[in-house]
């Protein structure tokens, strides 16, 4: 690998930008996802991940389990806004990212 | 190329179908998916990447990479490696993001 | 509309799918069966090899013929099928989202078998985006299950068990393999009979090696193969890249399962005990998302967790629970231990933390 290959195939990011955040101090997939949108194409992170995760214990020495996953958010693969949007009264609301942080208040603890 | 005659399974492509790729026909067989069809054309290149306009083509076949969208009747990002070849189905490849901001869409 | 219910709803019809499947709809429970293709077997369709290490009551039979059985056992029962269906994700109140691609309608089930299989991980290298490079499990489903050659000359990245029998494969329908590139010391297949065909047939096997470069406008047309300070170029139109398999978790993530690490497993796996029960009450699992193993343990899986949600539901007594669970798992020690004892290592381990996942309330940053 030189630092031009790609690493994530749907935002084309490249090893040397995953290297450059990871530098600044990103730890997580989602870290890194934040700061260079690595695994926010169409595939969401299913190819990336585990590269990204050899990148991370390569460039840190963090081992695998200390690495943990990206988040995985509905929906779990493509699907057309016109059929996601059907019968979509009688549904219960789905997690929302206001669920993935913790609240005091109302404000992000 | 198709494998007329399959080592272990046999001959087993029968049904022939005709689909277009750039409104050129092609041989199909009604087992095939979209992307293995055009691949067994030799037609390998199915779209271009969003930034650096690379070819992409069929990567993992179980419709987790995205990599093998195309536009099929007229439907922008489809898998086309979960998508069954059909009779006169007309695909075009995924070059571009499709138009979504113009006044036609209400923007 | 009314949300529909189910007993059970197991996801993916895989080979442990089908065999939950089995022992569930053969006691009376009412059954969801879904997966994303319209045809059942999971990968065993495109598997045209002889399976080694099936459960005991099995004759040797290729993966298609095993996909055709467990379809067949299960023609007795009515169970609700919903094939080409996908799951899209979880609502908050617990029901799950399913599209037959026109809408998408809500299920409740009472127990959920969550048998996703596993995903073939990816190699980088310069330009390994371009067409023509592909998962050693594409170019195997291209072949046995669209009947399409691939390409006419080929390389390998990895050398698996998996990539033997690929390769071998291959060469039988046509494709010449250039060779096959492994950057460890040593081939990684355990099954030594096959490498040793493998050889025969004038497969070169590259030890130490990796893919330096594929160049090629349109579609991969040359690889630049490095080992040790040599480096050469091959003609070749496809790259079949073999970097293992993990087992698939957005479902287990989006239910907000725990999950611990094992390598020998596939990396993360979903925490769950030896009822092969998740620490979400309603949810079991089984096949490769419990950990990556063989055919034959993925029916063995599969079966455990379909008892263990008959004994959740009392469709089965508990004398008989008990005896089953034994029994399967004797099954299932002696298939792990024969064919890669590390599995099974790891799998006692990773049911031993049980209680102390390493990621837990993963939603909560």
């Amino acid at each position: 690998m030189d630092k031009s290959t790609i690493i994530c195939r749907c935002e084309e990011i490249s090893l040397e930008e995953i290297v450059e955040v990871i530098a600044n101090g990103a730890r997580t997939f989602d870290d890194i996802k934040r700061l260079t949108r690595c695994g926010m194409g169409p595939c969401q992170s299913k190819i990336c991940n585990c590269l990204v995760a050899g990148v991370i214990h390569e460039q840190t020495g963090m081992e695998f389990h200390q690495i943990p996953l990206p988040r995985m958010r509905m929906p779990i693969s493509p699907i057309k806004l016109e059929t996601l949007a059907t019968n979509s009264t009688t549904f219960s609301s789905v997690k929302s990212v206001l669920d993935e942080v913790e609240l005091e208040d109302g404000k992000v603890k | 190329m198709h494998i007329k005659h399959h080592p272990v399974l046999g001959e087993q492509l029968q049904k022939t179908i005709t689909i277009y790729f750039n409104d050129l026909p092609y041989t199909a067989y009604e087992q095939q998916t979209v992307a293995a069809a055009l691949m067994a054309n030799g037609i390998k290149r199915l779209g271009s990447s969003r930034n650096l306009v690379q070819p992409r083509g069929l990567f993992c076949t179980k419709g987790r990479c995205c990599s093998c969208y195309a536009t099929i009747n007229g439907e922008d990002h489809v898998r086309t490696c979960q998508t069954m070849v059909e009779d006169g189905m007309k695909i075009y490849p995924n070059d571009e993001d499709p138009e979504v901001r113009g006044e036609c869409c209400g923007d | 509309m009314n949300a529909v219910e189910t007993d059970v709803l197991i996801i993916g019809a895989g080979p442990a799918g089908l065999a939950a499947a089995f022992e569930t709809a053969s006691r009376g429970l009412q059954v969801t069966l879904v997966d994303e293709s319209k045809s059942m077997g999971g990968q065993l369709v495109q598997q045209t090899q002889v399976l080694s290490s099936l459960p005991s009551i099995y004759q040797p039979m290729c993966g298609f013929e095993l996909a055709a059985h467990l379809s067949r056992q299960l023609e007795d029962f009515e169970i609700r099928y919903l094939l080409g269906h996908r799951v899209i994700g979880f609502y908050k109140d617990g029901s799950v989202g399913i599209t037959d691609e026109k809408n998408v309608f809500p299920l409740r089930a009472k127990k959920t078998i969550v048998a996703t299989g596993a995903s073939e991980n990816a190699i980088a290298f310069p330009k390994w985006t371009l067409p023509g490079v592909m998962t050693i499990g594409a170019a195997q489903t291209l072949m046995n299950r669209n009947f399409v050659q691939p390409g006419k000359n080929a390389v390998i990245v990895g050398s698996s068990d998996f990539a033997m029998d690929v390769a071998l494969q291959l060469s039988k329908v046509g494709v010449r393999i250039r060779g096959i590139v492994e950057k460890n010391t040593g081939v990684k297949a355990n099954g030594t009979e096959k490498v040793e065909q493998v050889r025969k047939i004038g497969i070169p096997i590259l030890l130490n090696s990796s893919i330096k470069e594929a160049r090629g406008i349109g579609a991969v047309s040359e690889v630049d193969i490095q080992q040790g300070e040599d480096i050469w170029t091959e003609k070749v139109d496809l790259v079949c890249v073999d970097g293992g398999r993990s087992p698939i978790l957005d479902i287990f993530y989006q239910l907000g399962c725990s999950f611990g690490h094992q390598e020998e497993l596939g990396g993360w796996v979903p925490q769950y005990n030896n009822d092969f029960q998740t620490d979400c009450e309603n949810v079991f699992l089984a096949g490769n998302a419990a950990g990556i193993s063989t055919q034959g343990a993925l029916l063995v899986t599969g079966m455990l967790a379909g008892i263990n949600v008959c004994a959740a539901l009392g469709a089965i007594s508990k004398e008989a629970v008990e005896e089953g669970k034994q029994s399967l798992w004797k099954e299932l020690e002696s298939i792990e231990t024969r064919s890669n004892l590390k599995v099974w290592q790891a799998r006692n381990q990773h049911i031993e933390k049980f209680a102390h996942p390493v990621l837990k309330d993963q939603f909560i940053s």
